[in-house]
């Protein structure tokens, strides 16, 4: 029963590194980031059904402290960087291009 | 024993500060609006005035005490610490360096003060008196020094001063050029002084390396140590005080202002050599072979530069050769062991050759910076008192009797023939009436006769009271300056010798009156021979003579300026292009270029991978981290 939740967790895990590394949209990176946080929570509570222990619940609430924090930050940098360019595209962030 | 005053540091001190001060203002105001000359020269010249008081003080302080414990000192701080090298910025005033000290303070206040009426005008006056202040600061601690090193920053200090104020009218590339070379000239004189510092300390530097502890020790000096630092340290005095090969600065700095001149040649820097040898006279009294080169390129010196000296056309050229010739008489004078003639000479020649060379400015200032004797003549009745103090002046060069420069002068020639050296002497006499005949050649041309410019004649006039009030304290001096060191045959007591014996090893040769009569009877039948040639051929009218063969070849100073252009210029330049050209770029530079290249080549190798799009530096990231967790889990065993 819980490797059902374990296998949608590595599903939704996976799709958010797609999304991270295929999409362009600063704002779809992000929710993809967000996506990959909460498989990894999905993980976390499933595992902590397996083993009978409170542990995974713990993590999982303080990724979720994590992710809201991270969410404030994430979206004041983005509107920062729509500012400074008034695009979203994040090919045109490739200052590091050698 | 010796006695701690703090006020000794205070003398150097007083005119460094006022060059710091004038010359902060000057930064400060350079721009915008001029500060006023009366503030820049009150300023510049409160602190050598001040010193020139503290200098007096510590004469009187000296006379105070019994003659072998006139040793004040005082100990700033310790500079630093080398194993057995301990240097401490630390003063001496012994009999020696405080009569040094007098005229170096009061020449130098006469020609600060002269200053503020000949640079009157000039746009950068602020930045002069702030040079002539750090100039006059240098050389006292040149002189007050307690032990070499201390000694060499004054020496480098002054070396600086001179190159900063030779080329003070930069503008014109001549003066810049003249400053290089002094500059340059003086450097490889420096080099033999520190190496000749470095010899010393290695022979005897480890029981201290101050005068007082350098002479308690100095008989532990091996001979062939000895003879290496005298002559080491020569080389030193030769490119500071313009000797044989090194002499070929000091005609050249002509091109600074005038009261510069008349600093470097007076009171300042050239003196420095002497005074280095007589302060050193208790190693050159141990290696009397060293002293014998030392009086050879004195007299040599002193006997050339004459000779060019009588062919000169500029006013300020032939003082300079008359300067260059002096300071072979000095030489010659420590040569033959006789340091306290020697450091005399410089005493009373500070007076007379500061005189004439604010005379000469004087002069020049009259005729619009017109410096050709040429084109003077007659000056007698426009320059009344210009011409009586030059009169002095010239009569005090040239040795006429009762002048200082008759009692100093053969007090050296005396001490030559005494000490057996008679070759020196009969050269420094044939010198002498060479001198008279130069020295007055200038004066009948330049104030004697008709009018050469008729038109600079009309416009030329006495200058103002700030200019000539020095030039008469110096007429006085240079006429009384002698009076200090009466030899005995005339009934004195020759104070100044008995005054500078604590701190000179010297040895007085027995009093001959037959021996005294002949040299004093030679230089006199010298200067009348002399002056009444130039009596003769330059009180007439008389216009300026073409140069024919053997004259012609002195009027170009026997060609030794280019001379050192083609031998050691030219040469020189040749190699530093070679350098230039073939080793930096092939040698040296290239190993540096080729691992660039290498280091460039893997960039290019690795820049592909920086693309720069976030999203595949995320890819990176996943590979990454794949490959990490894998290798975990394998070295976990799952």
């Amino acid at each position: 029963m819980v490797s059902h939740y374990l296998s949608l967790s590595i599903i939704l895990f996976c799709l958010g590194i797609l999304g991270v590394v295929s999409r362009r949209n600063v704002f779809i990176v992000f929710m993809s980031i967000e996506l990959m946080l909460n498989a990894a929570n999905l993980g976390f509570v499933a595992l902590s059904r397996l083993h009978v222990n409170m542990d995974g619940h713990v993590l999982a609430l303080m990724v979720m402290a994590v992710a809201a924090a991270e969410a404030a930050l994430a979206l004041a940098v983005i509107i920062l960087l729509h500012k400074h360019k008034g695009n979203l595209d994040t090919n045109i962030f490739s200052l590091l291009k050698g | 024993m010796t006695h701690s005053v703090t006020y000794l540091g205070f003398i150097p001190l007083l005119p460094l500060a006022g060059a710091l001060v004038v010359g902060l203002m000057y930064l400060a105001t350079c721009q915008g609006k001029q500060i006023s000359e009366k503030i820049y020269g009150i300023l510049g010249c409160v602190g050598p005035v001040l010193s020139f008081f503290m200098a007096v003080k510590v004469f009187f302080a000296l006379l105070a005490l019994p003659a072998e414990e006139r040793f004040l000192t005082h100990k700033a701080f310790t500079w630093f610490a080398v194993g057995d090298l301990h240097v401490d910025m630390g003063f001496l005033a012994d009999p020696l360096s405080s009569l040094m000290l007098l005229f170096v303070t009061f020449v130098g206040s006469l020609i600060h003060i002269y200053s503020i009426g000949y640079m009157a005008g000039d746009k950068r006056f602020g930045k002069f008196f702030s040079y002539l202040n750090l100039f006059l600061g240098s050389m006292l601690i040149l002189v007050l020094g307690d032990g070499p090193v201390v000694m060499f920053v004054g020496w480098e200090g002054v070396g600086l001063c001179s190159y900063l104020l030779i080329s003070f009218w930069s503008e014109d590339r001549e003066n810049v050029v003249a400053g290089n070379k002094a500059f340059i000239v003086n450097r490889i004189g420096d080099l033999g002084f520190v190496l000749g510092m470095a010899f010393l300390f290695w022979g005897i530097g480890a029981g201290g390396f101050d005068y007082l502890s350098l002479k308690a020790n100095a008989h532990q000096l091996t001979a062939p140590v000895g003879v290496i630092v005298c002559l080491l340290l020569f080389v030193g005095a030769t490119g500071k005080s313009a000797q044989i090969p090194l002499y070929v600065w000091l005609p050249d700095a002509m091109a600074g202002p005038t009261p510069v001149s008349a600093l470097i040649h007076a009171a300042t820097m050239v003196t420095a050599g002497v005074y280095m040898v007589a302060r050193f006279s208790f190693i050159y009294a141990q290696v009397p072979a060293a002293g014998e080169v030392v009086a050879w390129i004195g007299i040599l010196t002193a006997l050339l530069a004459a000779i060019f000296g009588m062919f000169q056309n500029d006013i300020k050229k032939i003082l300079a050769y008359s300067t260059v010739s002096q300071l072979g008489y000095m030489f010659a004078g420590v040569g033959v062991a006789a340091y306290s003639a020697g450091i005399f000479h410089v005493f009373t020649h500070a007076f007379f050759k500061a005189l004439l060379f604010l005379g000469a400015g004087s002069v020049i200032i009259a005729l619009h910076h017109q410096q050709d004797i040429w084109k003077m003549g007659g000056l007698r009745a426009k320059m009344p008192i210009t011409y009586w103090t030059m009169l002095i002046g010239g009569l005090a060069l040239a040795g006429c009797p009762p002048f200082s420069g008759f009692i100093s002068k053969d007090e050296i020639l005396y001490s030559a023939l005494a000490n057996g050296h008679v070759m020196i002497w009969m050269i420094g006499v044939l010198v002498a009436g060479m001198t008279a005949y130069y020295t007055f050649r200038m004066i009948f041309i330049v104030f004697h006769g008709n009018p050469r410019d008729q038109e600079a004649y009309d416009h030329a006039h006495e200058s103002p009271k700030v200019m000539t009030v020095p030039l008469v304290i110096l007429a006085i001096g240079s006429f009384f300056a002698g009076s200090a060191n009466i030899p005995a045959i005339f009934g004195g007591h020759q104070r100044v010798s008995h005054w500078l014996a604590p701190s000179l090893v010297e040895h007085h040769p027995h009093a001959s009156v037959g021996l005294e009569i002949l040299a004093i009877g030679a230089s006199i039948i010298a200067f009348v021979i002399g002056i009444s040639i130039a009596y003769r051929k330059f009180t007439v009218a008389v216009e300026e003579p073409e140069y024919q063969g053997l004259q012609k070849f002195a009027y170009h100073k026997f060609y030794v300026d280019e001379l050192y252009h083609k031998v050691i210029v030219v040469p020189y330049q040749f190699v530093g292009k070679a350098i230039t050209r073939v080793i930096e770029p092939y040698v040296t530079d290239a190993p540096v270029q080729a691992s660039g290249w290498l280091y460039r080549m893997f960039g290019l190798a690795f820049k592909v991978v920086q693309v720069g799009y976030v999203r595949i530096y995320a890819v990176y990231m996943v590979i990454g981290l794949s490959i990490l967790s894998l290798l975990i889990s394998r070295s976990l065993n799952f």
